[in-house]
């Protein structure tokens, strides 16, 4: 069982690698907005289904439609913002929590309208990637790796290192990161708060719904596969410390390989109850996060 | 103290006409949804507990709920108790997940103890999917008793309880005075010496322990449960909707939301039963439009329109003149 372990490792690097991208746009987003977005994995779903519908209308490889799906839902995100920042910044009642009822609403709507529209059924993504994969035979160890994990890990690559570059080097960026840090003094500098949340909440949903397309195509997709992925969201921010971008990776790797040692060695329904052990644990021990350094 | 009398005077009068319901009629459709709808009103209220007079948002109610259907079903059925003790217990085991699960995540910021409550909901449907003792996803059959006039005042007598003691415990009692004092203001309220995660947590269980009772009476009601009926997101999801739509903070507006919703789903389930997923649909839509038009809710924005008439009347407040 033990030669199996390098293989548990490697897949849970890889599917961790997914889990990044949209962790790290679901921190951004908390961030800058102070909103928990409880729709995240629905994103995720209806991304994927616009990826899954365009490919079966056009007939092109659904990795085209990437850039496709992150504008589209992207300008959703744009437009939805307003309304999100009017809720957040009400006068009456307790605006904040208003804000997780708000979002827990939009992802039940989410939820009913993907099962009106795409049924109960599971599908499948087909690109180019999805059929090789690389072998390393390493004597007693043997390893396999599909093509399409190892384009979801690059992609992740990608996207991680692109916002970086956003957040630290253009005037965006830097805009963005004063906001998150204090509100207020950035208003004051002439930062204008609401385009940038705008702004910050289209890329987080772009990107989200983006991802929908990689994890269709390594997993399958139903209307109901939202949940499971605003969980793995929820474990990833909080493992990192909410708000804390660069613990991110770390916990997303830490969450694909229990992922994948469950899927190996114990009952795989057992895994969303281990993930909830080490959630509550790491709550109990250090509620900013692995490193401290959270909100 | 003439609204207390008042109040006790409505809440006579609301219980009186419920207790003939069953005098009115033998139709046992109707007796189910006016059980089912008491059963609602007794979940937001819940509910309410800790997200109106608190402001912690609990997504995880349903697991609750749930606890209590299958502890009342297991210690039924395999360990042959009564209904009353299993239920009882149900009620005991849901306040002790409450303990646990709130020790730690109501001393945080509520986002925290938001996501943490969702996630448990999660975790209890799936160990029912698991375990053996629970049946996994084929449920659990419970000892069949089909008298429904009997759940009917089972469940009148235990939500009219649990609303009188609420309503005493939150408006009258220093407890809910002192939930107040720490959903406005935290820091200030530990300056005057209370102790903000005692209390939260003792919310936490008050809120807890009748979801879990309600279960097992649902349980016992129904005679089958399964993990998609009793820990699914949808019974979390009602009571949300119940809540924020009647208005949080308060008893009456929960009730309110209740009946109005559960009115409107019995209707949309009987005459429209092919479009059931659109329910989600409605249910996700009256949650955001509601945060968004209405914060206070119904009974909030009721109560506002009422002082404010008052305080025209009075002379206190200046009419709003149009601008020439």
């Amino acid at each position: 069982m033990i030669s199996l372990l390098p293989q548990a490792l490697i897949d849970g690097i890889l599917i961790g690698g997914i889990y990044i991208t949209f962790a790290i746009g679901f921190s951004l987003a908390f961030g800058v907005m102070h909103i928990i977005d409880f729709a995240v994995g629905e994103w995720v779903m209806l991304g994927a289904f616009m990826g899954y519908y365009l490919n079966r209308w056009l007939g092109l490889d659904t990795v085209v439609f990437l850039p496709v799906v992150f504008v589209v839902f992207g300008f959703i995100g744009y437009i939805l913002q307003p309304v999100i920042y009017k809720v957040l910044s009400g006068k009456r009642g307790n605006p904040h929590l208003m804000g997780l009822v708000f979002t827990f609403g939009l992802g039940l709507m989410f939820r009913g309208l993907g099962l009106t529209f795409f049924g109960f059924y599971s599908h499948s993504l087909k690109t180019f990637l999805s059929s090789g994969s690389f072998s390393l035979d390493l004597g007693s160890v043997f390893i396999t790796i599909p093509t399409v994990r190892l384009a979801g890990l690059f992609y992740a690559l990608i996207i991680t290192f692109g916002l970086t570059y956003i957040l630290k080097k253009t005037d965006f960026g830097i805009a963005a990161r004063a906001v998150a840090q204090n509100r207020d003094a950035a208003g004051l500098m002439g930062v204008n708060i609401e385009r940038i949340s705008s702004f910050i909440y289209a890329i987080y949903v772009g990107i989200s719904a983006m991802t929908g397309i990689l994890i269709g195509s390594v997993f399958s997709i139903n209307a109901q596969m939202g949940g499971k992925y605003t969980i793995m969201a929820f474990f990833v921010v909080v493992l990192a410390g909410m708000g804390y971008l660069a613990g991110v990776p770390w916990a997303a790797f830490l969450l694909g390989i229990v992922q994948a040692i469950f899927l190996i060695y114990f009952n795989p329904g057992w895994t969303l109850l281990a993930v909830f052990i080490i959630l509550y644990v790491i709550l109990l021990v250090s509620p900013k996060g692995l490193f401290g350094r959270g909100i | 103290m003439k609204s207390r009398g008042r109040f006790l005077w409505i809440f006579v009068v609301v219980f009186g006409l419920f207790c003939i319901v069953p005098l009115l009629t033998k139709n046992t459709f109707f007796l189910r949804i006016a059980t089912e709808a008491l059963m609602w009103i007794g979940l937001a209220i819940t509910w309410d507990v800790l997200a109106g007079y608190t402001g912690y948002l609990n997504f995880g109610h349903g697991a609750f709920f749930g606890i209590g259907a299958y502890t009342t079903a297991i210690l039924m059925t395999k360990a042959h108790w009564f209904f009353f003790p299993s239920a009882f217990v149900g009620g005991m085991i849901a306040g002790l997940v409450a303990l646990l699960a709130g020790f730690p995540t109501l001393r945080l910021y509520g986002a925290y103890f938001a996501i943490a409550t969702w996630a448990l909901g999660r975790a209890f449907q799936q160990l029912a999917l698991v375990l053996d003792i629970t049946g996994g996803p084929d449920g659990m059959r419970l000892p069949t008793f089909l008298n429904p006039v009997f759940f009917f005042y089972t469940m009148l007598i235990f939500v009219g309880g649990l609303f009188l003691i609420l309503w005493f415990l939150l408006e009258r009692a220093p407890f809910g005075l002192k939930l107040k004092a720490i959903r406005e203001d935290e820091e200030g309220a530990m300056a005057i010496g209370l102790n903000p995660a005692r209390v939260k947590v003792m919310a936490f269980i008050v809120s807890a322990i009748p979801a879990g009772i309600i279960g097992g009476i649902y349980a016992y009601w129904i005679t089958y449960i399964n993990p998609a009926s009793t820990l699914g997101d949808l019974v979390t999801d009602q009571a949300v909707v119940m809540a924020v739509f009647g208005g949080l903070g308060t008893l009456i507006g929960p009730t309110i939301g209740a009946a109005l919703i559960y009115a409107f789903k019995t209707y949309f389930w009987a005459y429209l039963s092919q479009y059931q997923v659109l329910y989600l649909v409605i249910l996700g839509a009256a949650i955001a439009a509601s945060v968004v038009f209405l914060p206070d809710g119904l009974w909030g924005a009721f109560v506002s329109r009422q002082e404010g008439r008052k305080a025209l009347k009075k002379g206190l407040a200046l009419k709003k003149e149009k601008r020439a």
